[in-house]
């Protein structure tokens, strides 16, 4: 580097920044139609070529085919449709709820989509033709009638990868940007030229190579009809300093990915070109750019002529970038992923292969960038260990005190365990990053599934305490383990949530899987498979096992609740004898109808100890009832040679989840919400934060290796000096300390987002952490910003 | 109100141990403006001034009290039942009125006990110092983090010396950072004997002026602006605090009085500005008291910074919001 980089004082946002940011915010969502159109006639095209080169021909006929265009005063160049934030369609992996909802995009409460009548007709001309054909409809043929009568009860959905791409990934980004996608190219070839055909298994080994090589060729085509619409821009622009720029951007788009990088620049614009791309052929959300700083920074440093100014403007630009991204998904899924997400994580410092400190200047640049861009991509999180710097921590705090919710803190001390006792090897755990919300993996080397699930268990609850039969439909929906006035003491009570979960937890795993299987048989991603090791030398895409590391990761939803119900069960009924299971029995099938059931829901609310209080009756027994899940999810495994692993956080599924609940026994009435991750039940963490840290932290999360994640939400007093962010600091070090692995906060005041809930139009901008990812607020369903205010607030 | 769970029901007899036990209105965990640090306020009951601004009024009066939250009440008639005395009215069944005169607190309690809505609440409860630190304790770690500890705030931790002295002093055995928050109005020696346990002193100023002073509290300042003097005199580190009660103290006058006076200090921290708010007022309505301060609207935040200016210019290190 020319300039030395002075991280306590990075330079804020520029002019150029601000003006393409500003262009960014009042760009309304649409749907972008193109895509939809060249992958059907490249698919009709190909009918009779097997899947893997089918799947690199559509990918090439979408990057020759679809708009590309370089936007006023951009410097990284790469767009993923006609407009900036619209979305894309991907109708082989599902269309039947688009097609269904087209008319609803508009109008829906939350992540509206433009949509024109004309594209519309497009849509419904071609939807047709995919009848049958999709992954969605392979997988519902390959699952059994229980494990659908499950889904349709709200016992768990698998609905993310069902109806779409599976994402979540992160790829070998520092190869490329050494490399090219020629040494890619090259490697694919070397394979190649090893294959017998004869050999069957290396027949198919050929055809995925084949595709490989296509898909790769195709994206350097790609990045070089920006270098000619560069060159057709330059041509014509009048002002000399866009002229060079523009002249800079095609030399730059004409070299990478092709070629290895050999300046900051160019190592950013060909990181770009992936991201883009990936999301182009993959349909997935959550894919990870992960330690940005760790493979960026040779870059930086190897670039004699850059300015920290310039540098900052490209990330910073590059950050704008991230949020142009966008995804259309259903009406129901929308509750869930509220907010357009694409939780593209982008994890900074942290320890690195011998585990030493792994901060750089990149690291605090990292962070800057998304103070300066106020965005809510790419998700931003930081690694914390014993030896981080001060200076770095204090810079996470000072961007958590902007209010985004952001970054996101992960506590090496105890990931890394849990990842070796994953099977990583000592090197890759420590050089994990985050995908998506808070699930960690490692690099380049890992197909997680880690959104494998929303898995509900305070419905399980439910039908422990009713034997069986589904509270809100009357319909026996699990075994039948008795009805609750007939257990005799609370052991009963664990064994028949014990033997639901047994059951349930099967169902969930049979619909895995069949998703699983129908996306490597229908809908595998050769150019994603060339950036994870061991696909290669597999010859097998990353759909059907070609990962190293191999996961399924559902989440488990309402620990708080579960935890509550089972403590009041336990306290009030069966030592205080305060109720009888009887008058209990009729409280939750009458929802607490009736002074005299209120009277007593009062005293499940009020009379019995809560987890999150910083009480070790109420927190052993939450734990207890999180692990039975969690053990019961450790026993099965995938179809591409990997294990479940359970993860305990909700996205904001603790909402939808909610409403198909009945009545439970921690005094929550029927239909609202559940609790959110780890986090107490809304209005019960009344202890205040310490107490919640303490509590959170007596959970195994050792054994939720597939993430936890805990929300505080803060008054921006709490942050506002220096005694703010030590205060922070304190918090978070307490947590990592007593075995937490994630916690996140919240900096805005609830007056704010109750005024922002009256008057949207003030707070246009206003990005708030919803789960474990960031969002415009007056973009969510009403529902979940309720429960964003409801969340206990901090007072300081 | 942030009762653990053990303490959540109040006990009739727990002040009648043999051990030496004090009447506590709450605690406040993660405090992080009373005080270096992520601290736990002990809230000790009964004070000796009576000001209208107060913000936790409960904290005044020197017995257990009931705290009557109706938004809360189910209309269950459990506690009119329940009550020996008849203490309660409702309308619609709704709960609305105790008689305070007859309730038979700090004996009784029973009305708390059924009232699983939290609608009858009663504060105070008498804990011994074990019982205390056992609550205290629990965030040590964070104490030690962030240079937190203990802060003994009130009502007007001095009224309960004994219990306060005893508290002080375990927590110093316990090596944890002590803060008090006093109103100054205490016989010296009193203060004095327990000052050695106490690493920080944070020393209300109301008025300078002593009628004024009279007035607002209810009690003259000389002895409290005498013991401010004193405990800038023994070495310890004191914080000066004023709340801001518009139309009160928050003239220029009595503002340069107050940094001009304590201007001389050797051992003053700063001066903290509190700016008066208004979320004590629901509790005043618990208690079926009323808040004077009902139209009082709180300053705007330049007025405010205006006045720590002037402060200021005194040569003192002003804070807002503390
Ligand atoms: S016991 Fe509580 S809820 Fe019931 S009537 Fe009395 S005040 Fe209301
Ligand atoms: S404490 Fe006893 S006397 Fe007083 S109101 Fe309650 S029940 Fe009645």
């Amino acid at each position: 580097m020319a300039t030395k980089i002075d991280v306590t004082n990075l330079p804020g946002p520029t002019p150029r920044m601000e003006a393409i940011k500003k262009r960014f915010i009042n760009t309304t969502p649409e749907i972008c139609v193109e895509r939809a159109q060249l992958i059907t006639e490249s698919y009709k095209e190909t009918e009779d070529l097997p899947t893997h080169l089918r799947r690199a021909k559509a990918f090439e006929k979408i990057l020759n085919g679809m708009t590309v265009f370089i936007a006023d005063d951009e410097l990284i160049v790469g767009n993923q449709c006609t407009k900036p934030r619209s979305a894309p369609v991907y109708p082989e992996f599902s269309c039947k709820w688009l097609e269904a909802e087209l008319d609803r995009l508009e109008k829906r409460a939350g992540d509206v989509f433009l949509i024109s009548e004309e594209k519309k007709k497009i849509l419904r001309d071609l939807f047709p033709y995919w009848d049958k054909k999709t992954s969605n409809e392979l997988a519902t043929s390959l699952m059994t009638d229980d494990a659908l009568a499950a889904q349709g009860a709200g016992v768990f959905t698998v609905g993310n990868y069902y109806f779409n791409g599976v994402g979540h990934i992160s790829v070998d980004y520092a190869k490329v940007l050494a490399q090219g996608l020629n040494g890619i190219i090259a490697e694919a070839k070397a394979e190649l030229a090893k294959v017998d055909p004869t050999n069957p298994d290396d027949l198919k080994k050929m055809h995925f190579l084949h595709a490989v090589i296509i898909s790769n060729e195709a994206v350097i085509a790609f990045a070089r009809r920006f270098a000619a619409e560069a060159d057709k821009l330059a041509a014509s622009e009048k002002n000399g300093q866009r002229k060079a720029e523009l002249q800079e951007i095609s030399r730059i788009c004409q070299k990478v990915p092709a070629q290895p990088a050999s300046s900051f620049w160019e190592a950013v614009q060909s990181f770009w070109f992936i991201q883009l791309v990936l999301q182009l052929e993959s349909n997935g959300h959550s894919i990870s750019p992960m330690r940005f700083d760790q493979y960026m920074y040779p870059y930086l440093q190897m670039d004699k002529g850059i300015t920290a100014e310039k540098a900052q403007e490209l990330l910073d630009l590059l950050y704008i970038k991230f949020s142009e991204i966008n995804k259309v998904r259903d009406e129901g899924s929308t509750k869930a992923f509220g907010g357009y997400p694409m939780f593209q994580n982008l994890i900074v410092g942290g320890v690195d292969s011998e585990g030493e400190d792994a901060t750089n200047d990149l690291s605090f640049m990292c962070l800057q960038a998304t103070a300066n861009a106020k965005l809510y991509q790419p998700s931003i999180s930081i690694r914390v260990h014993s030896n981080t710097p001060a200076d770095l921590y204090r810079k996470a705090a000072e961007v958590s005190r902007v209010g985004l919710g952001m970054p996101a803190y992960y506590n090496d001390r105890f990931i890394i365990p849990a990842l070796l006792s994953r099977g990583l090897t000592r090197e890759d755990a420590r050089d994990y990053g985050i995908i998506g919300c808070v699930e960690p993996q490692v690099a380049g080397k890992t197909e997680g599934w880690h959104d494998a699930a929303f898995f509900n268990m305070s419905k399980v609850l439910e039908l422990a305490l009713n034997d069986g039969v589904d509270a809100l439909t009357g319909k026996q929906l699990g075994p039948k383990t008795g009805a609750l006035d007939t257990f005799t003491s609370f052991d009963d009570v664990m064994k028949a949530y014990k033997t639901q979960m047994e059951y349930f937890v099967k169902l969930l795993v049979i619909s895995d899987n069949a998703v699983d299987i129908a996306h490597g048989q229908r809908t595998p991603l050769p150019f994603l498979s060339s950036l994870v090791d061991d696909c290669m030398v597999k010859g097998k895409s990353l759909q059907e096992g070609g990962a190293h590391y191999n996961f399924t990761g559902p989440q488990g939803v309402g620990v708080g609740n579960v935890g509550d119900s089972l403590t009041a069960l336990k306290k009030l009924v069966f030592e205080d004898k305060a109720i009888t299971l009887a008058e209990l029995k009729k409280g939750l099938a009458t929802n607490f109808e009736g002074v005299d059931m209120e009277s007593m829901r009062q005293m499940l609310l009020n009379r019995a100890p809560k987890y999150g209080n910083d009480n070790e009756y109420a927190d052993t027994i939450a734990h207890e009832g999180a692990l039975i899940y969690c053990r019961e999810v450790e026993k099965y495994s995938n179809p591409r040679g990997g294990r479940f692993q359970p993860g305990l956080y909700p996205v904001s599924a603790n909402v939808p989840l909610g409403t198909v609940v009945g009545a439970s026994a921690d005094g929550r009435k029927s239909g609202t919400p559940l609790a959110d991750g780890v986090s107490p039940v809304s209005g019960v963490d009344q202890s205040g934060p310490t107490a919640s840290v303490r509590s959170v932290a007596r959970l195994d999360h050792v054994i939720a290796s597939n993430g936890t994640l805990l929300n505080m939400k803060f008054h921006p007093n709490a942050l506002k000096d220096d005694r703010g962010i030590q205060n922070l600091v304190g918090v978070t070090e307490t947590f990592f300390n007593g075995g937490g692995t994630h916690i996140q906060y919240n900096v805005i005041a609830r007056d704010t987002l109750l005024d922002a809930q009256q008057h949207p139009d003030n707070y246009q901008g206003m990005v708030v952490r919803v789960a474990g990812y960031s969002a415009f607020f007056t973009a969510l369903d009403k529902a979940i910003q309720n429960d964003i205010i409801a969340r206990t607030e901090q007072m300081f | 109100m942030s009762w653990t769970h053990e303490y959540l029901l109040y006990d009739p007899d727990a002040g009648n141990r043999p051990e030496l036990t004090g009447l506590v209105s709450d605690f406040q965990r993660f405090s992080i403006h009373d005080g270096p640090g992520i601290r736990t306020i002990v809230f000790l009951k009964g004070c000796p001034l009576h000001c209208a601004w107060c913000a936790n009024p409960e904290s005044i009066s020197p017995r257990p009290e009931i705290m009557l939250i109706s938004h809360n009440c189910i209309g269950c008639g459990k506690c009119i039942d329940v009550c020996p005395a008849k203490c309660f009215g409702a309308s619609d069944r709704i709960v609305c009125a105790i008689d305070r005169d007859s309730c038979l607190l700090p004996e009784c309690g029973k009305c708390q006990r059924v009232c699983y809505a939290n609608a009858v609440n009663i504060s105070g409860r008498y804990l011994t110092v074990e019982e205390v630190m056992e609550v205290v304790m629990r965030d040590r770690e964070f104490y030690d983090r962030t240079g937190g500890g203990i802060t003994f705030s009130g009502g007007e931790p001095f009224a309960q010396p004994v219990f306060l002295l005893e508290l002080a002093r375990t927590a110093k055995v316990l090596k944890l950072h002590t803060a008090v928050e006093t109103c100054g109005y205490v016989s010296w020696n009193i203060f004095n004997s327990v000052l050695e346990y106490l690493d920080i002193v944070l020393f209300d100023l109301k008025h300078m002026d002593p009628a004024m002073h009279l007035q607002g509290t209810g009690v003259d300042n000389q002895m409290i602006l005498e013991n401010a003097k004193r405990v800038d005199a023994s070495g310890k580190p004191i914080r000066i605090r004023l709340p801001l009660i518009p139309g009160f103290n928050d003239s220029e006058e009595n503002i340069r009085a107050t940094a001009g006076f304590i201007a001389s200090f050797s051992n003053l921290e700063a001066l903290d500005i509190l700016p008066y708010h208004r979320m004590g007022e629901p509790k005043w309505g618990q208690l079926h008291q009323d808040y004077k301060l009902h139209d009082v609207a709180p300053h705007g935040k330049d007025r405010v910074l205006e006045l720590a200016d002037i402060a200021r210019s005194f040569g003192i290190e002003v804070t807002v919001g503390g």
